[in-house]
């Protein structure tokens, strides 16, 4: 009954099972109770047979309900998606009035931003790469520019992004995914997704921190550069089709006022990296540059849920598939192409889930360097 | 249609009765679709005034 509502792939992933639909480019993680069910009202031929089924166990009212809920589920799941469209704009280069020359490891590429205002959206993150000659050899020119309300993002003359002002972090995020391509060698359709998390290596694998907004991520990112370990990637952590691992995100990592006291007696210079201010709502930042890590990628072993409490003694806790894709999905940009999203289900079958909350800096330290060791 | 066998159908009805009314009622009560972003985004800003002013 209802086969064509069926999701596409399946995977068991610890005491859940993880569903996709191609349709609608969702996931959803469903307990062994509720697998059963539907796969018995999706293998039941008609109603009345799905009804045989069940109806010892309940009764008339509670078999209907049942019915309902599966038949409302399966139609959620199945709403179809539709990828954002804008309509094609040609680019003004009246726009450029500011030109920024950036080189990440001899691979160059130049921005144009209109003003002051637009370049904070973009610069701050970057400026350690900033370089003062002009390239002949670039390998990609971007225009950002805020025209009647709406920001608008070039590459190479092509418009790539066009959103509300209030959405600039849209322009931020596609501006990113297409610097990411610019120096891995890549293109868009390259890659499962982008997780919305921080990941640090040891060298050897890495470990994603995941959580929402505030918990603490980027400032534990920041602590463990000051210990041994690199940042791979700050907030925006891209994961690659064809070897599944994450790659190096050059952006700097973005730390609000709330963090300043805890890493300034642990940041080398703290004091001397500017503060911006973007705009009120985010309030002053500091962005922390770091070392490139040796590799460009590293396969990922973890995902980890932070928690910043304060006062509160480490503490490194199993987590459960669920509890870490509720985190993780509805902020992160996935791939709808179902050949992505079965290697992201099987992806997460092979990693650890945890829950990690912490307020001290030692302990938290140790702890993550026992969790890179149990993870070689 | 898939076909499915009589020995297939009764497991599920056993599995079913298995599991009980509470465990059922609670687990089609409490399913969550997660839908990703559709596009690549930073962290997004709080809700507040123009940020370009």
């Amino acid at each position: 009954m209802y086969n064509n509502l069926a999701p596409t792939y399946k995977h068991r992933i610890g005491d859940y099972w993880a569903l996709w639909y191609a349709v609608s480019n969702s996931y959803s993680i469903i307990d062994h109770e509720f697998n059963l069910l539907l796969e018995a009202y999706l293998h039941s031929a008609t109603k009345s047979d799905f009804l045989n089924t069940i109806s010892d166990t309940f009764t008339v009212s509670e078999c209907n309900g049942i019915i309902d809920s599966l038949f409302n589920y399966l139609s959620d799941c199945n709403k179809p998606y539709n990828p954002t469209e804008f309509p094609s704009t040609a680019l003004d280069t009246s726009f450029r009035h500011i030109t920024k020359t950036y080189s990440f490891g001899g691979k160059t590429i130049e921005i144009n931003y209109d003003s002051e205002l637009v370049l904070k959206t973009i610069h701050p993150a970057l400026a350690h790469f900033c370089i003062n000659t002009h390239s002949n050899t670039t390998l990609a020119t971007f225009d950002v520019y805020l025209n009647n309300d709406d920001l608008f993002l070039f590459k190479d003359q092509k418009l790539i992004s066009q959103v509300s002002k209030y959405n600039y972090h849209h322009i931020q995020g596609k501006f990113i995914m297409h610097l990411l391509c610019t120096i891995h060698g890549k293109e868009e359709h390259d890659w499962i997704g982008t997780l919305h998390g921080s990941t640090i290596t040891d060298g050897n694998t890495s470990l994603i921190f995941v959580g929402e907004s505030g918990r603490g991520k980027s400032t534990l990112s920041a602590l463990l550069t000051t210990n041994t370990f690199h940042l791979l990637a700050d907030d925006v952590s891209p994961l690659l089709a064809e070897d599944q691992h994450i790659y190096y995100n050059p952006s700097a990592i973005s730390i609000k006022a709330g963090a300043f006291n805890l890493l300034q007696p642990l940041v080398s210079n703290f004091d001397k990296l500017p503060i911006v201010e973007f705009n009120k709502s985010k309030g002053k930042l500091k962005y922390i540059p770091s070392l490139k890590p040796k590799e460009d990628h590293y396969p990922c072993k973890a995902i980890i849920l932070v928690d910043y409490q304060p006062n509160a003694a480490t503490q490194l806790e199993h987590l459960s598939v669920k509890t870490i894709l509720e985190t993780i999905i509805p902020d992160s940009w996935l791939s709808p192409d179902p050949e992505h999203a079965q290697q992201f289900l099987d992806w997460l079958s092979a990693l650890q889930f945890h829950k990690l909350t912490y307020s001290d800096t030692e302990s938290v330290t140790d702890e993550i360097s026992e969790l890179f060791q149990q993870l070689k | 249609m898939k076909k499915e066998n009589h020995t297939d159908k009764i497991t599920r009805k056993e599995a079913i009765q298995k599991m009980g009314k509470y465990a059922a009622m609670t687990a089609v009560g409490t399913f969550v679709i997660l839908n990703p972003l559709k596009a690549q985004t930073s962290s997004p800003p709080s809700p507040g005034g123009d940020p370009f002013s």
